[in-house]
């Protein structure tokens, strides 16, 4: 196994030693393309903003290499995007992790204060995106969100935590993707790799401080096939609980996924809903002096036993049915206010 | 109608009189302007390299006149507009209809004054970036791109440039996605960067392909190819409609069409269509709004099988892993 051993800055001087040892061609300053002995391919280094630097890299080995980066003077992040077909190591503190999409986790962020190195998998294409980004521009940007958000995200990153690592996200996955089909040779790559690193660096913080990217569960057929339902039992509060199966199959979803659903919308199982709904009713009638007896509303709200509203009147409104009932008045003492048309 | 006379420019100089010209005020990115003229985002950046950004994305409450007459003549806009309906820009010298089906894609130097009219109740969606000349030649340059007399291009004093153009979809695409990002913070201005150097990437990518210029293709015949562009969008749930209807549609032969639509396109109707419509699923994928098999009978597709297996061609990943790692 050969081994180098180089250090990165966030600008392209870095590059010189690496090429030489590697026996590499440096093009441009931007373009290592490496020796044969080693493999096919190359790496592509560009400089986009002050502080954030970005290195493509896109290579078959053909022999093993282990690069060991040391560390360096400058404050930097490195986010390591890996989208090998193969797992690639990653050696820190003598810990392998392997990374690479191919086992789910891509991406890998790792303080350049810690050293680190990196063993590409053999006779597989290795395409990896380095992000070089200065730690006080990092910091900058997760300091502008409020803080109490940012103790409750995923990631904190911190000085004592060497390594992070997670998967990539479907969209930042998408652009480095589409890197794989463009030549780095090409003269349009180079902002073309420019757009992608700051979009990837988006993505990235728009995932860890966005607390609108977690996930809305309820679709919005869902919740509107929810509400149909509860219209349904509002508009037949006379009528008893037609049954969850019933309900579910109007929604178009299985009874479980009804409930569950439904207790999330209105946080109550839709018989409690139906049941609550019908009190409220009942006391509006017991409030409206059009009935003599209690019985006679228990059979208009469709009850059968006295005894069994009563219960459940009380669980709502801790008092007694009877106390709120106003009883038919059959004379009229006042003479009718409103004027019939 | 109101006319107002403003200029832009590749430094900020020229936001704080156009917001007072439009009766607004400066506010951190924004241009923040009453709404019962203008209703929506003004948002400007500096992205460094003498290189200004201008999103716009308004709606009109008010029949204009923007009148544009730059105190500085160092800079060429590149402006990107995907307004739906129409827009007339004119100059002295041309009169264009201008919008997502017209041309969209006009690179202007600056030392042209223009006439941008809206008419009240349309809504402009563009974006803009003005880059300074001498960088304009240094990319060129860089990217090994022949301009036609490069030097006169970048003298203000000789020449003036004028290009009128069709975006490719990509780029369509890159500014719509900007649509998405609420504007305003730290993290837009990354996304917004990162639009200009991919629509930077995109243009001179363009420019060094010596692929035939729209200008070249008869004016009729253009404008018959991007009807059915048009046509097979506003028709992206539907399955493709046979090259015989479009190009009856189009009233040319077919292999007329199908030869005229990948010189403007650059791509055949079919692919066209295809991309346009995973990008479709792709955005009704974000949402998560539908499952897999919903969007894929939304889209048309004979079977899931079929839109999966596309999908992933496409982009490299099936719809579920998409899903999954959003």
């Amino acid at each position: 196994m050969k081994k180098f051993t180089h250090f990165y800055s966030l600008t392209p001087e870095w590059q010189y030693q690496l090429a030489k040892e590697m026996g590499g061609e440096l093009i441009d300053n931007k373009i290592i393309v490496l020796p044969e002995n080693l493999g096919e391919g190359h790496s592509f280094f560009t400089q986009i903003t002050p502080g954030i630097s970005a290195l493509f890299m896109d290579f078959v080995l053909t022999t093993p290499i282990k690069m060991n980066r040391l560390k360096s003077d400058n404050e930097l992040y490195i986010f390591h995007f890996d989208l090998s077909d193969h797992p690639s190591i990653i050696k820190i503190d003598n810990i392998d992790y392997k990374i690479g999409s191919s086992i789910n986790l891509g991406l890998a962020v790792i303080s350049n204060a810690i050293e680190s190195s990196f063993k590409p998998a053999i006779n597989e294409r290795t395409i990896a995106l380095r992000l070089l980004v200065d730690k006080k521009l990092l910091n900058e940007f997760i300091k502008n969100h409020p803080t109490e958000e940012y103790a409750k995200r995923k990631i904190k990153i911190d000085k004592n935590v060497p390594y992070y690592y997670d998967n990539i996200d479907s969209n930042s996955l998408l652009l480095i993707q589409s890197l794989k089909s463009k030549s780095v040779f090409d003269a349009s790559f180079d902002p073309y790799l420019k757009g992608i690193s700051l979009k990837l660096l988006g993505n990235f913080l728009n995932r860890y401080t966005d607390s609108v990217a977690v996930k809305n569960e309820i679709t919005e057929v869902e919740t509107e096939a929810i509400n149909k339902t509860k219209t349904y039992l509002l508009d037949h509060l006379y009528n008893p609980f037609p049954s969850v199966p019933f309900l579910s199959k109007m929604a178009g979803m299985s009874p479980s996924k009804y409930k569950m659903l439904f207790k999330k919308e209105f946080n109550s199982t839709p018989n409690n809903f139906f049941v609550q709904e019908k009190m409220l009713l009942a006391t509006k009638l017991l409030q409206s002096g059009d009935y003599n007896t209690l019985t006679e509303i228990i059979y208009e709200l469709n009850y059968s036993k006295l005894s069994y509203f009563c219960t459940k009147y009380y669980d709502l409104f801790h008092r007694k049915p009877s106390e709120d009932f106003v009883k038919k008045n059959r004379v009229i003492k006042k003479p009718e206010v409103y004027i019939k048309i | 109608m109101k006319i107002i006379e403003h200029s832009y420019g590749a430094d900020l100089d020229w936001v704080k009189p156009f917001a007072n010209k439009l009766g607004g005020k400066v506010k951190g990115n924004f241009i923040i302007v009453p709404e019962d003229t203008f209703k929506g985002t003004r948002y400007f950046l500096d992205c460094g390299d003498d290189i200004v950004a201008y999103y716009v994305d308004v709606m009109n409450n008010k029949d204009v006149n923007l009148v544009q007459k730059n105190t500085k003549k160092d800079f060429i806009g590149i402006y990107y507009n995907i307004t739906e309906g129409d827009v007339k820009y004119s100059s002295d010298s041309f009169v264009l209809n201008v919008g997502r089906w017209k041309y969209n894609l006009l690179v202007i130097d600056s030392a042209l004054d223009t006439n941008y009219k809206i008419k009240a109740g349309s809504r402009s969606h563009a974006f803009c970036i003005f880059m300074k000349k001498t960088r304009m030649a240094y990319f060129a340059k860089k990217n090994n791109i022949n301009f036609k007399n490069l030097n006169k291009i970048t003298d203000s004093s000789k020449n003036t440039i004028i290009r009128f153009d069709r975006m490719s979809d990509e780029s369509y695409h890159l500014i719509e996605e900007l649509q998405r990002f609420k504007p305003g913070g730290p993290i837009y201005d990354l996304n917004i960067r990162a639009t200009v150097h991919l629509l930077l990437s995109n243009f001179f990518k363009k420019m060094s392909a010596t692929r035939i210029i729209i200008q070249t293709v008869n004016k009729l015949d253009l404008e018959r190819i991007i009807e059915t562009q048009m046509f097979l969008i506003n028709n992206i749930e539907e399955s493709f409609p046979s090259i015989e209807t479009m190009a009856l549609k189009a009233n040319m032969s077919e292999s007329k069409f199908k030869n005229l639509f990948k010189k403007i396109t650059g791509k055949t109707p079919n692919t066209f269509f295809m991309e346009n419509k995973l990008m479709e699923a792709k955005r009704l994928l974000e949402e998560n709004q539908f499952s897999v098999s919903q969007i894929s009978d939304r889209l048309s597709f004979t079977n899931n099988s079929y839109f999966a297996s596309k999908f992933k061609a496409h982009f490299g990943l099936s719809p579920k892993t998409f899903v999954n790692q959003l």
